[in-house]
Order: structure tokens, then sequence, then C-alpha cells
């Protein structure tokens, strides 16, 4: 019976041991890293939020003197906060943020910058202006981008014409809107065009926009070209077209871009264009090692876009290892 | 007695302790030589971060031992934080006054009618001596509803007093305080009524309201349909600042809510009839109803009192996230659960403590925290945390001796359910007698 009770103490203290041993390793070989940097991600299992965290990890390991923390909010801004303060806890040189909303993490953000962390927010805002640096995307220069080559699909400047179906994304959401307003700066000169729905959202999910797309193809006998606020819905759209056979007569535009997602459709002849919404991820990580080093950084970097059609697809998963 | 058994009689306050040594020494170090766990800070964080959970899980509790569950606390959260956001930022008659007001004065008027009625009742039955029922039961319909109306229309009065002339412009941070949980509890008391009256499983109809508690934020919260911002800054959100703050510089005002919801529902449970009724309602329902308890009016309460748990849990969320926000709290009542399960709390009901989901509570928090800091893979966090739900459940059930004997694994011996379940605690199932015969 004793002997017994040996064991078991025994099994529990190597439990422990592993437990601590493991707990341990996350800061083994932190002591010769030049500068700690934590970066608070919203979430990891969206497309273009892993492409982001690759993109980052990615630069990470080209600067040896840099050790990143990331931390994964799981799209809960409660969490988010609560990874912001442990990454102040542990002092971090520098704090790259991509906020899930404005107004949920600007405190937490401004309990870093009174700490004296250089912050960069990243993607999304946060409703003060005390931050060391903004890197982001513009959403609306992607849109016109879109709406621009729209026009040209349509047969060009003053010609256009044809049935267009947009597909937005949350109604509730800037992206969307700003994708949308900039498309239409373009599309809404062009008196040929004509829009078939009267802003329809698919929520940025595939499946949504595929039911949609298969209710707008029953009731309309003529669409020329399908602009989905991201890949998956134009995808979503293309496949619905597909089940009914028509996917040839239509034009699929999406934005965002992401290597394994949007160029490959591309590529493989499923979209027409899309416009990449290039991850901060590598920019800002850059930005905050130049600030760490005593240059000076830009209050506001907006990212450019890029048009992805059949001619330079290959190239970019070519680039991207794919 | 064996190591397991040793484990599953050691209180839950050792589990606390033990986790918290973990976390001092396997505490990191920063890079400028500071012990990262143990700094006043991070303690602070991690009591404030727990707040919102322990809330609702305080009111779970509760629910819980009468066997019973919540599962729309999370949405009643959602609800309360956008009628709060709105109180606090849109002048005007807003869906949140519209909400809120008449809200508060129902609740108002209920409370009027229970306080005189309980207190009425008592005094003159205790008078009237058992044999004089009949008596009672004339008395009841006269005088228990003509005084508890009188009281319940003056409070009425009084909270509208009070809350209409602060409909423009804005909501101050007491008014708010008052509205956002009276909206819970209403919602709550709702729960509990179908659960009672319509017999139903507490599991749907909790279930029904979160879906249905989800629906009503998202419908109040209007064309946004996401986030009510609570700027800094504005007029009405300066007082609001308060809550967030630390109070004497000490407690962080979320935490003291917390404490003081442990403290008092705790000491109701435990020292007043009403806690007698819950513990006995959750050993044997049917038992408690025939010694006189009136299980449904108290099953009612346990739940009310769960949706102004979570209102209380939703001011403080605006105050300290700025916004409401109609999926805030989501997946909480699962998060508030696992927390009271971890804390003994039986969810066959009847057996349980509010001590328990306190160290549930700090047991979850202090582990997130230390996890955190460590840098762990998230995804590796979630699957610890769900292993350490089940290993502690299993050692607290007695259970595990049970699981390892059916794996044939050395240490296994059945726990002997029957004599195990007569060995449990008498202060933590009172016997009937306690509750019902006490004239």
């Amino acid at each position: 019976m004793k002997r017994r009770d040996m064991l078991k103490l025994a099994a529990l203290g190597a439990a422990l041991l592993t437990t601590t041993a493991l707990l341990s390793t996350g800061n083994a070989f932190a002591q010769d890293k030049k500068w700690k940097i934590g970066f608070s991600q919203v979430t990891t299992i969206e497309p273009w939020r892993a492409q982001f965290n690759k993109d980052i990890i990615a630069e990470a390991a080209k600067h040896p003197e840099v050790e990143l923390i990331i931390t994964d909010g799981e799209d809960k801004t409660e969490k988010q906060v609560a990874d912001v303060e442990n990454l102040i806890r542990q002092e971090v040189d520098a704090l790259l943020v991509s906020p899930k909303e404005s107004a949920g993490l600007t405190g937490v953000v401004q309990q870093a910058i009174d700490a004296k962390i250089p912050v960069f927010v990243l993607d999304r805002n946060v409703d003060t202006k005390d931050y060391t640096q903004f890197v982001g995307g513009d959403n609306k220069l992607i849109g016109r981008a879109a709406g621009e080559y729209a026009v040209e699909l349509l047969g060009g400047k003053g010609k256009a014409a044809g049935n267009v179906v947009e597909i937005w994304g949350g109604m509730g959401t800037q992206p969307a809107h700003d994708r949308h307003d900039g498309f239409h700066e373009f599309t809404d000169k062009e008196p040929g065009i004509k829009y078939l729905l009267d802003q329809q959202s698919g929520d940025w999910k595939q499946d949504q926009a595929y039911n949609l797309m298969a209710n707008a193809l029953k009731t309309n006998e003529k669409i020329d070209l399908v602009y989905g606020h991201n890949d998956p819905m134009a995808y979503g759209a293309y496949l619905a077209a597909k089940d009914v056979g028509r996917e040839k007569d239509i034009k699929f535009i999406g934005i965002d871009g992401l290597p394994n997602e949007g160029v490959q459709m591309v590529n493989k002849g499923e979209l027409t264009a899309t416009f990449t919404y290039v991850t901060p991820g590598a920019e800002g990580l850059r930005q905050a090692i130049k600030f760490l080093n005593g240059e000076k950084v830009e209050k506001t970097i907006t990212l450019p876009t890029e048009k992805i059609t059949k001619e330079n697809a290959a190239q970019v998963l070519k680039d991207n290892g794919l | 007695m064996t190591a397991l058994k040793l484990l599953s009689r050691t209180k839950l306050y050792w589990g606390l302790i033990a986790i918290f040594l973990i976390g001092v020494l396997g505490s990191p170090v920063s890079s400028k030589g500071n012990n990262i766990f143990l700094s006043y800070g991070n303690l602070l964080d991690v009591l404030r971060q727990v707040s919102t959970t322990g809330l609702i899980a305080t009111g779970m509790t509760a629910v819980i031992i009468t066997g019973g569950i919540d599962l729309s606390v999370g949405s009643l959260m959602a609800i309360c934080s956008v009628v709060c956001a709105m109180l606090l930022t849109v002048p005007g008659v807003t869906p949140g006054v519209v909400l809120g007001v008449p809200t508060v004065a129902l609740v108002a008027l209920c409370l009027g009618f229970v306080v005189t009625r309980f207190i009425f009742l008592n005094v003159e039955k205790s008078r009237a001596g058992p044999d004089a029922a009949a008596r009672d039961v004339r008395l009841d319909s006269v005088r228990g509803l003509v005084t508890p109306a009188i009281v319940g229309v003056v409070l009425c009065c009084l909270s509208l007093w009070y809350l209409l002339p602060q409909i423009e412009p804005k909501f101050g941070v007491l008014g708010v305080l008052l509205v956002a949980p009276c909206v819970g509890l209403l919602f709550g008391a709702i729960n509990g009524f179908i659960i009672v009256a319509g017999r139903l499983q507490p599991f749907i109809v909790t279930l029904a309201m979160m879906v249905t508690a989800l629906g009503i934020a998202r419908l109040t919260a209007g064309q946004n349909n996401a986030v009510l911002p609570v700027y800094t800054g504005s007029n009405a959100t300066a007082d609001f600042e308060m809550l967030r703050s630390l109070v004497f510089g000490v407690i962080p005002m979320p935490g003291l809510f917390f404490l003081g919801a442990i403290l008092i529902y705790g000491a109701v449970l435990r020292f007043t009839p009403f806690g007698r009724y819950v513990y006995a309602i959750g050993g044997n329902e049917e038992a408690a109803r025939l010694s006189g308890i009136a299980a449904g009016r108290v099953k009612i309460a346990t739940y009310a009192v769960s949706g102004l748990l979570a209102g209380i849990a939703a001011v403080l969320y605006v105050a300290q996230y700025r916004q409401g926000k109609p999926d805030a709290g989501a997946g909480l009542e699962l998060d508030a659960i696992a927390a009271v399960v971890i804390g003994g709390t039986s969810l066959m009901g009847g057996r349980g403590s509010l001590i328990g989901t306190f160290c549930g509570v700090l047991i979850f928090g202090l582990l997130s925290n230390i996890l955190q800091l460590h840098n762990i893979n998230s995804n590796l966090q979630l699957v610890l945390k769900g292993m350490i739900i089940i290993g502690t459940v299993l050692v607290q059930e007695r259970n595990a001796g049970d699981l390892l004997a059916y794996l044939r694994l050395p240490g296994g011996q059945p726990a002997r359910k029957e004599t195990a379940a007569a060995k449990r605690p008498p202060q933590e199932t009172p016997s009937l007698n306690l509750g019902g015969n006490k004239k």
C-alpha cells in the first residue's frame, strides 16, 4: 500500500515537473535576444489572419535580435485585452496590436502608452492618437482599383455596360463600406452599368454568398460581373454559377488576394481578378525594429494594393513558395 | 489512505494555493529583472480579468445548486451592455430607455410586493399559529394584496422620480447602475417563471432565452448591429471611469463587485432560510416541496439573481471595454459553468458553495495568466484547461479511482458510490427540517 502511494506521488511529481519544464521553454533563450516584441492578434482561424501571422513570423525570422511573442485573442475583446495586459506586464520593448475593434481595445492601448511602451496599431485603428504608428491597408483604395478594373472589363471608360452583382461583407463593418464606396466611385460614372442586388450581405462567408448568388441567378437572365467584397464570397458566387453552368458568361472579382486562397482561384481561372489587401504584419514589425533602433517613423503607413490576374498569378504563387 | 483519496478530500483552496505557488516558482522575469507574476500590477490584472466571469459564476452557483442551469447569462449580459451604452451615450428616448425605465418600474413594483408580502405574512403567521391556517388564507387575500400594492407603487414612483429627469440628456453612472441590472433581473425572472410555471427543463428554457436575448440585444443596438462605443471624455462617461478605477488605490472596482457578490450571496446561501431552501431543493425537490418550501419561488429567485448579476457584469464590461455590444459575453456561460464545477458544485444539484466557486474562478484566472505569461501556444492552453477541468471534476466526484480501475491502471479503486454519497458532509445538505418545519 505504502509503496503504491510513493509511486503515485512520484508520478504526480513527474507530471508537475514536465509541466514546469514545458512552461519554461517559452523564455529559455530569451536572454540573448535584444528586443522583445509582443504582438496581439485577434484570432488565428481566419485565413487572412493566418497569413498575417505567417508574414510577421517570416519577418521576425530575418531579425535574429528580435524575440517575437504572438498572442491569440480567440476573437474575443476580453481575451485580447487580457493578452495586451499580459504583454505589458512582460515589459515588452514594443507592442504590436491588431485590434478586434476600436472601442474595446482603446483603453488597454492607452495603458501600454502610459507604460512608455511604443505601440504599433495594425490594420484596424483605435480611438486615440497617442500610438507610435498605424500600419494598414486602405480599403477605399482597393475598392477603387477593383472598380477601375471592372469598368475596363465591361467595355472601357464611357462605354462600359452590363449587369453587376455586388456581394457585401458584413453590413455593419467599415471595410465593407469602404470597399463599396471605392468601387462605386468608378462604376457609378458609367450609365450602362446596372446593379442587380440592393445591398445584399454575404457576411464575408463563402456559403452565404453561394446562396445569394444562386437566387440572383434564378431571377436574372444576364449577369456580367460579380464583385465580392472578399475572395471567398466571389468564389462562392462562382460555385453557384458553375452549378447552373453559367460560370463562363460571368466575370468574378474578389479582394484580399491571399496566396493560398484568392491567388490560387485566379490562377485556376475561377476568379478573373483579385486585389491584394496586404497584411500589415511584416511591415509593422520592420517599422517597430526601425523605431527601436532609434530611427524616426511616420505616423501612418498605408499599404498599397496589387492587382492579380491570370497573367501574374503564377508568379505570385511562385514568390510565396507555392 | 491513497494519494487519490487524499487529493479528493483536500479542500479546494489548497488547489488555489498550489497553483499560486506554481505561478510564483515558475514566474518569468522581465527584461528589466522584475518578477512578473508576483508583481502587484499583474495580480490586479488577474482580479480584474476574472471579475466578469466571477459575477456570472456567482449567480450560476445558486442556480446549479437547485439542480438547474442558466445558459442565457451571456446573452443577458449582451442586452444589458447595449442598454447601458445607449443610456450613457445617446441622448433622448432610445431603445435602451424604452427597455430600461419601464423595467426598473416593474422590478420596483414586484420588489414591493415580494418584500412586504414576505414580512407581513411571516409576522401574521407567527402570531396566528398553525391552527389558524384558514384565517391566514383570508388575510392573505386582503392584506396580502393591499399593503404590498401600496409599497410597490411607492417604490415604483420613487424609481421613476429618480430616472425620468435623467432621460434628457443622458444617464449618469448611478442611473445606469440601477437600470442595467434591473433589465437583467427581469429577464432572469422570466427564465425562472417559465421554468417553474411551465414545468420545463431549465436547459431548454435558458437555451431559448440565450437565442431570444441575443436577438433583442441586436434589435436594441439597431442599425449599428455591432458596437456602441462609449468614448472617454464625453460628459456621461467621466463618472463612469470610476467603475474601472482602483478603490482606495488598492483593489480594482470590478474586483470589488465580484468579492462583494461572493460575500453577500455566500452569506445569504449559508445563513438564511432562503439559502437552506436552495440546497434542499437541489437535494430533493419533491421532498422540499412536501415539507412546505415554496420551491417555485425560490427557484425563480435564483434565476432572477443570476440575471441581476449578469446585468452588473454588463455595466462593468461597458466601463472596462468602453463599449456595449450585442455579442458581449458570448461563450461566457460555459466559462462560468466550468468555474462553478471546478469549485466543487455538483451539476446534479444539492451540493456546492460560493467559496468553492470563488476558488474555481481564481484557479481559472491564475491558470490563464500563468500560461499567457509563459507564452504557451494558445491552442495548447485550451487543451490544458480542458484537461484540468476533467481532472478536477474526476478527483472531486471521487470517481478518479473508478476510471483508473476501468482502465486497469495502478491505483484504481472503485469509490463505492453508496457510502460516498451517504458520507457527504452534513452542513452541505442540510436536513429538510431546518428549512420546512421551523415555526
